[in-house]
């Protein structure tokens, strides 16, 4: 950098007032190598031995759909709501697609929360982006579940399930929708840790009952004649719930989920990343002081 | 009142800058579950049982102006500004606030109030081989630490080798670090750090890391950054190399910008502002050292200048150690032996107030006392230690080498290079433990 050039740039002063934390997204993106770097380490890490680690990607799906596919055979619950018996291989590929959904935002939920303690030694003698620390671990999730998608292809084959091809796009903006609500849910959740140590240890947990909440292992029409109508709005309004069952009708032609459920899930998507924003940014303030 | 602007050519402005930390809550983490608790049992108490929660402050036992209640100042209204081109020295105690006031500037803590500007790219070196991670390789390490100092890949690529070169490593490059000696991290996170160009480069304590070798070239690379109209801004406890780098000094004192001016002058004004805690030691009746002839009371350095004790002394000045004591049995012989030591353990000399070893008088020795309070001073010439630390140690007893008190390593102290015996030479003298000034001639025989 040359010595003039540096005089005809303006003198920055840091934290103005930028209570909705936008200026952080224009900061994340101009380091968006940084961004790749961390992401291209957590691979590396992971990925060292290349065989190892896409096959531990792959086989963590795959093991968890057999695993529910035999449990629904030992509790007979291959029966459709008519009472006909179908074949429980036919349930593979649903479970499948719900499986490589809820793993993205197991695992980036996961890591990301421990992300900005994990690099607490770097956070308090250097500054960047913070937010890149939970993104990275957002990516690497992204990736597993690219690298996991792999397998809809020969699962819905063997389980002679036929893909809707011409509606599939709509699994893709449903993973698109979904990588958002996580983004908003790590930024929350990374910085609180930051403070509150025991929103770690609280998270398996409460990721255990979201699985089960979340049409993961089971279709929503499974449930929908469970609940009344307003419950049946309150349980799509949850996001992961809302796009798994958008990406199983694109896939597969599974019943779409309410309008008023899809847009409640969107607000709350919304809502979401607009306070985690707001939010994160508050907590860079304060995060070198207190991790 | 409008705050002072900054013109054209200032690189660095801070303007008012105060920073407050809460005590208690800093290293503990709290848990969400016992904050939500907490407030839910305040509720019930206000609302069921009509009680007035209230947060108790610690107001008391502490007279520093820097607590209040249940906080603390580590900076309070600080300002300056500093142009491109200078290298500027920070000095200042433990504790005075040198570390918050680097963080504050290199963008990692955000100050209370006040505002921090700079004009271009700051690269901040609080630690040598931050970011690193010990699973990957050197190669990998270079691009994820060039990174998070904010370097562009391409950047990185242009200065691979120069990198590699000046860590010394190309061997271990795909050696993962884990598997580095710590030198060789610390060369490595360097020369990251070293090759990122800033426009404005700040160094808390690195200079103290690592060998000689490796501190000439930090040293080498600063005043360098400095000559190509970068700015630097240093903390270091070595007044040497301030006092030779360095074109300004600012001396924080208690949070405050106590002197702001030439490195010397501000050196100066340092070192007789410490505070004498650690240059001195003192023990009441029941606790103090005793034997059935003497009680040891009060150790203390000297730093020649005033009476009051200070733990840093100047290179240039005399030295005196102080050693008091009472004789509580009258009669009593009394004979005081001093041991020095530097920081590694190595004997530097033993001394004791006998003829034999005292180029001064001292008519007590081997005399009997009267009971009372007495002080028996040795004074080390100037220009005779080296700029280390020090550690003293006391006996007494009736003779030399027969002491019936023994107290090891009591007080240390540390001696500063002021510069006097830099002219010529810019570095640290490492090695040797003591330095001092002899009489050299040169005769022309013809």
């Amino acid at each position: 950098m040359a010595s003039d050039e540096t005089t005809s740039q303006p003198i920055r002063y840091y934290g103005q007032r930028d209570i909705w934390g936008l200026g952080q997204l224009r900061e994340g993106w101009k380091s968006r190598e940084l961004l790749y770097s961390f992401f291209l380490r957590d691979l590396l890490i992971r990925y060292r031995q290349v065989f190892v680690g896409v096959l531990w990607v792959l086989i963590q799906p795959l093991m968890s759909t057999l695993i529910f596919l035999a449990l629904f055979f030992v509790l007979g619950a291959n029966r459709t709501e008519s009472g006909e018996v179908t074949s429980t291989w036919a349930y593979a590929p649903i479970i499948l697609v719900g499986m490589l959904l809820w793993q993205m935002v197991n695992n980036s939920l996961r890591d990301a929360t421990g992300s900005l303690v994990n690099y607490r030694h770097v956070i308090t003698k250097i500054y960047f982006p913070r937010m890149l620390l939970p993104l990275s671990s957002l990516l690497c999730a992204v990736f597993d579940m690219l690298v996991g998608s792999v397998l809809i292809l020969p699962v819905c084959y063997f389980s002679g399930v036929t893909i809707h091809w011409n509606t599939a796009f709509l699994a893709l903006i449903a993973a698109l929708w979904l990588v958002v609500f996580c983004f908003g849910c790590i930024l929350w959740l990374s910085a609180l840790n930051a403070h509150y140590r025991d929103v770690g240890y609280a998270l398996p947990f409460v990721l255990q009952i979201g699985m089960f909440v979340s049409p993961v292992v089971y279709g929503t029409e499974r449930i929908r004649d469970l609940l009344s109508p307003w419950a049946l709005v309150l349980y799509e309004s949850n996001p992961v719930a809302a796009t798994i069952s958008l990406a199983r009708y694109g896939l597969f032609g599974n019943p779409l989920p309410s309008i008023l459920g899809l847009v409640t899930a969107f607000l709350v998507t919304l809502g979401l990343v607009v306070s985690g924003l707001a939010w994160f940014q508050r907590a860079n303030q304060w995060i070198a002081d207190r991790i | 009142m409008k705050p002072m602007d900054a013109s054209h050519n200032t690189t660095i402005h801070v303007d008012r800058v105060s920073k407050r930390f809460r005590l208690g809550s800093g290293n503990e983490y709290s848990r969400l579950t016992e904050v939500i608790a907490s407030n839910a049992k305040d509720w019930l108490k206000r609302n069921l049982l009509g009680a007035e929660a209230k947060v108790a402050f610690n107001k008391e036992g502490r007279n520093d102006e820097r607590f209040e209640g249940n906080d603390f100042w580590a900076l309070r209204d600080v300002s300056f500004s500093i142009a491109r081109g200078e290298v500027v020295g920070v000095v200042g105690h433990n504790g005075a606030g040198k570390s918050t006031l680097l963080k504050i500037l290199s963008r990692i803590v955000t100050p209370t109030s006040g505002r921090v500007g700079v004009r271009g790219r700051v690269g901040s070196l609080l630690e040598v081989g931050t970011g690193f991670h010990p699973e990957l390789t050197g190669r990998e390490n270079i691009f994820l630490n060039g990174a998070i100092l904010g370097l562009k890949r391409a950047e990185i690529k242009k200065r691979f080798e120069q990198i590699v070169e000046f860590a010394e490593i190309s061997p271990f490059l795909d050696t993962p670090v884990k598997r580095y000696s710590s030198g060789m991290t610390v060369r490595l996170g360097f020369s990251v750090a070293a090759h990122l160009q800033p426009d404005v480069l700040i160094i808390d304590e690195v200079l103290s890391v690592g060998d000689q070798a490796f501190q000439r070239k930090c040293m080498g690379k600063a005043t360098e950054l400095g000559s190509e109209g970068r700015t630097v801004l240093v903390v270091s406890h070595n007044l040497a190399a301030i006092s030779n780098m360095c074109s300004r000094a600012l001396l924080i004192d208690s949070g405050k910008l106590a002197m702001d001016g030439v490195p010397s002058q501000v050196i100066e004004k340092y070192l007789h502002s410490m505070n004498s805690i650690d240059g001195l030691v003192e023990w009441g009746e029941q606790e103090a050292p005793q034997s059935s002839t003497v009680r040891l009371r009060r150790v203390a350095v000297g730093g020649t200048v005033s009476d009051t004790p200070t733990p840093q002394v100047d290179i240039d000045r005399e030295i005196e150690l102080m050693v008091e004591y009472d004789v509580i049995q009258a009669d009593a012989v009394n004979c005081v032996q001093i041991h020095l030591r530097d920081e590694t353990g190595v004997f530097v000399f033993s001394s004791a107030n006998a003829p034999s070893m005292n180029s001064g008088s001292d008519t007590t020795f081997g005399r009997p006392l009267q009971q009372g309070r007495y002080r028996t001073v040795c004074r080390v010439p100037a220009n005779f230690l080296n700029d280390s630390r020090y550690v003293v140690s006391v006996n007494l007893g009736p003779e030399v080498g027969q002491p019936s008190i023994a107290c090891e390593s009591v007080l240390t102290f540390v001696v500063h290079d002021t510069g006097a015996m830099r002219r010529e030479y810019l570095g640290s003298w490492y090695g040797p433990v003591i330095r001092p000034r002899l009489d050299w001639s040169t005769q022309s025989l013809g």
